[in-house]
């Protein structure tokens, strides 16, 4: 049976990872290849490393810091955001190393590339980003860079419908970072039932993560900066949440325990 | 263990690095190369992949390997192909267009079926007692696919379901496909990997 999966988030901004509290308030917390590093002894079910100042800046997505991953040689499958613009970016970072990209700032864009990196890498190694928050009843898109919200696009859910991407990666951005925080309610608002969710944003709690898990609609669910707090947290977390449709937490030590005689 | 050299075959799609740092990481030497006679010095060949079926054909045709890979494996040299790896081993593909494949194993790459896609860690069953996959049987693996093997029961040596069964491992002789990346499956990944590349270099 498909597990769902516990995917561990490292956002980076200007080359360093960082806390991110609300899409706006920001705390160092070191080396990126390090927080990498850790996820990936951690068991991880899915890495997704977020650099959120390239498409801002117009930087393009940041090769170098893949490369940089890519010479941990990681054994955990690598979900690469930040600054795509083209088809060309997005068969760039397969060939360096990720295994699927997260599309945002094109969504908001341009859609033809959406449809000619589906067509290149395939739609199984596509997500699209959407930060959701609610305004009175209905809900609200955010684009990241100007800071403004409106509907979600037609063409967007259109695209989203038509299977160019397989997964959709949705931000509770006015609660991210936030103990707890996440609102369910965004999921179950989304317009398409049969279009695989990651939540993301505000996830802390076990019995919120159970709650999320136990939702047909979502195929994982991602933490980020509270996976900062603590050594082994991903372990920790798959333990509390045994009996759930989730693989098993993993151990491994790099020297045996037992002596040889 | 540490005698046996394992020969990455680059066709230039992809990224080659999990794969050799799973399998230094399990003790073996890694040898990554397009030109036969550096693959020719090694004990077994691995085929990594990404992308589509088409355009991985093609690069293999444009470096002369196509040839070269199906006289390994008439001659019984071990070869595993891995993902797209694995899908380029068969007869033929229907991603995109109808593509023939290396022929290696028989059977077709078709779409899957009940699922658009199929993403994430998925549990492995054994369908016999295939001792190179039997240690591994239960075990979960990294899928991320959406074509499938369809051939013979015969070569069908490992299963999963998403939501109805098909082929997760397949193999013919000496040549082994998982349609999993056992590099990007962490500790179960690289229990598999040893245990497939020692069963077939030491067989």
């Amino acid at each position: 049976m498909l597990k769902k999966r516990l995917i561990g988030v490292v956002t980076v901004k200007n080359g360093w990872a960082v806390q991110s509290f609300g899409y706006g308030r920001y705390l160092p917390l070191g080396k990126p290849e390090c927080l990498v590093e850790n996820l990936d002894r951690w068991g991880a079910d899915e890495i997704l490393v977020q650099v959120i100042d390239r498409s801002a800046k117009k930087l393009g997505p940041d090769f170098g810091l893949l490369a940089q991953l890519g010479a941990i040689g990681l054994e955990t499958p690598l979900i690469y955001a930040g600054g795509i613009r083209s088809v060309e970016d997005g068969v760039r970072l397969v060939q360096s190393g990720a295994d699927r990209i997260v599309l945002d700032a094109l969504l908001h864009e341009d859609l033809r590339p959406v449809r000619g990196l589906s067509e290149q890498l395939g739609a199984q190694a596509l997500i699209a980003s959407i930060p959701l928050a609610f305004q009175g009843a209905k809900l609200e898109w955010l684009d990241y860079r100007t800071r403004t919200s409106s509907p979600l696009a037609e063409d967007v859910l259109g695209l989203i419908q038509s299977g160019v991407i397989s997964e959709v990666l949705i931000t509770d951005w006015q609660h991210e970072g936030m103990p707890g925080g996440f609102e369910q309610k965004l999921v179950e608002h989304f317009p398409f039932k049969d279009v695989p969710i990651i939540a993301f944003g505000g996830i802390s709690e076990h019995e919120q993560m159970r709650k999320l898990m136990q939702s047909t609609r979502i195929a994982a669910v991602a933490v980020g900066n509270f996976l900062s707090y603590r050594e082994h947290a991903i372990q920790e977390y798959k333990e509390v949440l045994t009996g759930m449709p989730l693989r098993l937490a993993t151990y491994e030590s790099t020297y045996s325990l037992i002596a040889d005689v | 263990m540490n005698q046996v050299t394992v020969g990455i075959v680059d066709y230039g799609m992809g990224n080659h690095a999990s794969v050799i740092h799973s399998l230094r990481n399990i003790g073996f030497r890694v040898r990554v190369s397009d030109v036969p006679e550096v693959l020719d010095a090694t004990d077994i060949l691995v085929l990594p992949g990404v992308g589509a079926f088409p355009a991985a054909m093609q690069a293999l045709h444009q470096r002369g390997l196509v040839n070269y890979l199906q006289q390994q494996a008439r001659e019984q040299r071990p070869i595993i192909g891995l993902c797209l790896g694995m899908q380029l081993l068969t007869s033929a593909s229907h991603e995109f267009q109808y593509t023939v494949g290396l022929d290696i194993i028989p059977g077709e790459v078709v779409p899957l079926t009940g699922a658009k896609w199929h993403i994430g860690w998925n549990t492995l069953e054994c369908v016999n007692t295939d001792p190179l996959l039997q240690p591994s049987d239960g075990q979960a693996f990294y899928f991320n696919h959406s074509f499938c093997y369809q051939g013979p029961n015969e070569y069908q040596v490992g299963l999963s379901r998403h939501p109805g069964p098909f082929a997760a491992v397949i193999r013919h002789g000496n040549s082994v496909g998982t349609q999993f990346h056992p590099e990007k499956s962490q500790v179960a990944g690289r229990a598999l990997l040893k245990n497939i590349i020692l069963g077939l270099t030491h067989a």
